[in-house]
């Protein structure tokens, strides 16, 4: 009945007001409520879910929460406010937490032609896939483990300018002033019971050490390309010895290796495309990553190229993805283990302890990296297919690591018991030789997870 | 994701009706007439789709739409607006004369617009007894049309035409072997379409109803029913308000303006 005399109502509003949008106003009217002009503009929308993530080798419970998300938007003429918050409590990783997280908080001007948004956003470039070189400009939560892996990102500061040219051609300016690095948990791996993981090295909060992107976009009549530029620190880290401390005194001494997440400076020139070919679609990018400091210091990724080239199309129902994901280093240098040249001198068993060291805290900085060897080949692939009137949805994503021999599989299903109530089920296991990174992770990231979401 | 880009060019949903015509030339004089009576430049839409399963339980799907010819490409947006869990995506179409159309799709979990192609006519349109095929717009040369007869259809007097699929390619691809529409004589409305299977049997059964006139001496439909007569399912799309024209600019209808719009 509501409903009949809502579309009544809008039909009638339509009749006498009609030089105003059809369009744009429904996008205002999802709380069907047209009282006033505020409540036009307005869209209030979220959800509740229950979440639990586990059976991994160390942990029953790996993550179990509850959640509201609460969206709201406001849409004027050349105004507009963006917030997620998120209202967050739960056990991960064997601790308890209550926490609140903006999401996305931003306002700004827009027109036709030009936006100006300032706030907490969260700005995803690149055509592939979920590997994706030109996307350098937000953090990940890489730990935050649920049935959706855009959970992950996490918004930051930033300013952004967006020129559209034509309906073709557009431009992105951000500027983002203090950084935000991304999160790993490596102190929950097994790296021996000698390394120990200390607070972040982050650079310091100044003008210079932010982080400054462009994109210059087209959207052609048989293509889509992009080329794109981003000078700043780099929110996907490496990793850092801070110090190697030896009790020399004790009888039977333990050295301490004490880590620090440590952020590096680079400039990325990237490049991304989509191609059509009849039912095929072809999509490419690629980021020539430049830093320096790489001989010096173990945190700071060689210069590379990275590159993802993918091909999709739906077989009869079934939408698959596959990608091949790769990773030169022109200037790439092996190695050396060290060599205990003096076994019975004290100096020189100290010194190989910390050579050492050293040696495979850069061997696991260049597993992060994806830089073992001078090229680095991984392929990916995705099939997913709706059932049942599409209320069912299942998806399988696979990973291979054809370089470091690692593999990972994510089943994942999905029923949309009624129009606002979805349950995920799925899991994620990776696997690898010994001392990989998936080989690190498995024992904490392996397992399964349920989900209850309910819309509003 | 394929469900939207069944909505490609939601805006001629009906046309399909018009496609068939009498034999020979007749035939397509009348599919042109049907087409042209409810071909619009420029239109802006909602329209809610409600799916009965067999039981009689309804899921709703709403959505709004807006389309404007630019030059040579009709540009068409659609957005949904509920059911929440799906609320923010969006689409948008580039309908070219004579070779196949651009589409994108943005997803506010996604954060970005995706190029995506899309091929599959005879697939289920958002979970509806629809087809995609059903919800764009067709190519005459596609079929063949053949006058069975004339009938009279709740008063009015009706061309029935059958409209066959040229090749088995193309019968797969629209996922029928035949269609025979009924096409008011006198003003060439279409008020009913019979699907038959692939094996010939009566599948489906498609009632569009509640024309209006718009400007210009056109008409536009507001309820359009597909039921499902082997499965007892059946679905409703109603159209809750309805624009001819829009005053909207061509820079809404670019990918870059999915994201803002959100």
């Amino acid at each position: 009945m509501k409903s009949k005399i809502l579309t009544i109502l809008a039909i009638l509003i339509l009749n006498t007001l009609s030089a105003q949008s059809l369009f744009t106003d429904s996008q205002k009217d999802s709380t069907s409520e047209q009282k006033n002009d505020l409540a036009q503009k307005t869209e209030i929308s979220g959800y509740v879910r229950g979440a639990f993530y586990g059976g991994s080798k160390n942990y029953d419970l790996t993550s179990v929460f509850a959640q509201f998300a609460f969206k709201a938007r406001y849409s004027g003429k050349h105004t507009i406010l963006h917030s997620e918050i998120w209202f967050r409590g739960g056990n991960m990783f064997d601790k308890y937490y209550n926490k609140l997280d903006i999401v996305e908080a931003y306002a700004g001007y827009v027109s036709d032609k030009f936006d100006f948004l300032a706030g907490n956003q969260i700005v995803k470039w690149g055509r592939t896939d979920g590997f994706n070189p030109t996307n350098n400009i937000n953090a990940k939560d890489y730990f935050f483990l649920t049935s959706d892996p855009d959970d992950q990102n996490l918004s930051n500061f930033m300013l952004r300018a967006k020129y559209r040219i034509n309906s073709a051609i557009d431009i992105d300016l951000i500027g983002v002033p203090y950084y935000r690095s991304s999160n790993y948990r490596f102190d929950l791996f097994s790296l021996g019971q000698y390394a120990k993981f200390v607070g972040p090295t982050v650079p310091e909060s100044k003008f210079k050490n932010g982080a400054i992107a462009a994109k210059i976009n087209f959207e052609l009549s048989r293509i889509g390309f992009s080329l794109s530029y981003f000078r700043g620190y780099d929110p996907f880290h490496g990793f850092n010895v801070k110090t190697i401390n030896l009790d020399i005194s004790n009888p039977n001494p333990a050295p301490e290796i004490l880590y620090t997440a440590t952020s590096f400076h680079k400039q990325s020139f990237g490049a991304d495309f989509a191609l059509p070919l009849g039912s095929w679609i072809l999509r490419g990018e690629a980021a020539y990553n430049r830093t320096k400091g790489a001989d010096l210091f173990m945190f700071i990724p060689a210069p590379d190229i990275s590159y993802v080239a993918a091909i999709e199309k739906d077989f009869g129902g079934y939408l698959t993805i596959l990608q091949y994901v790769g990773k030169y280093v022109p200037d790439f240098k092996p190695l050396a283990e060290p060599v205990l040249s003096h076994p019975e001198n004290p100096m020189s068993q100290l010194l190989y302890l910390q050579n050492m060291v050293y040696y495979q805290s850069a061997m696991f900085n260049r597993k992060i990296f994806n830089q073992q060897k001078s090229s680095n080949h991984a392929l990916s692939l995705t099939i997913r297919k709706s059932f049942a009137y599409e209320t069912l949805t299942g998806e399988l994503t696979g990973f291979y690591n054809i370089t470091s021999k690692e593999y990972m599989i994510r089943p994942k299903l999905s029923w949309n018991a009624t129009d606002n109530l979805t349950f995920s089920i799925g899991g994620s296991y990776m696997h690898g030789p010994a001392e990989s990174l998936f080989d690190y992770s498995a024992p904490v990231m392996n397992g399964l997870f349920l989900e209850i979401k309910a819309s509003f | 994701m394929k469900r939207l880009t069944a909505i490609t060019v939601l805006i001629v949903s009906c046309i399909f009706c018009f496609s068939a015509s009498s034999s020979g030339q007749d035939a397509r004089e009348v599919s042109k007439n049907s087409a042209d009576i409810i071909a619009l430049s420029s239109m802006e839409m909602v329209t809610t789709l409600k799916i009965y399963d067999q039981k009689g339980n309804v899921r709703t799907r709403k959505v709004s739409i807006a389309s404007k010819k630019f030059g040579e490409v009709t540009k068409m947006i659609m957005r949904f607006i509920d059911p929440a869990d799906v609320r923010g995506t969006a689409m948008l179409v580039y309908d070219y004369e004579g070779k196949s159309d651009d589409m994108w799709i943005y997803m506010p979990a996604l954060k970005k617009s995706r190029r995506i192609v899309s091929n599959e006519k005879g697939k289920n349109f958002m979970g509806s007894e629809f087809t995609n095929a059903d919800m764009s717009k067709p190519n005459l040369d596609d079929f063949n049309y053949k006058l069975l007869s004339t009938e009279t259809l709740n008063g009015k007097n009706c061309f029935k035409i059958e409209a066959t699929p040229k090749t088995k390619e193309l019968e797969g691809e629209n996922g029928f072997s035949k269609k025979i529409s009924y096409i008011d004589k006198g003003n060439y409305l279409c008020y009913k379409i019979e699907f038959y299977d692939l094996s010939g049997k009566l599948s489906k059964t498609q009632s569009i109803s509640d024309y209006k006139p718009v400007s210009g001496g056109k008409f536009f439909y507001y309820l359009m029913e597909m039921n499902n007569e082997q499965t007892g399912r059946k679905s409703v799309l109603t159209t809750d308000a309805f624009q001819a024209g829009s005053n909207l600019s061509e820079s809404l209808f670019s990918p870059a303006n999915l994201e803002k719009q959100q």
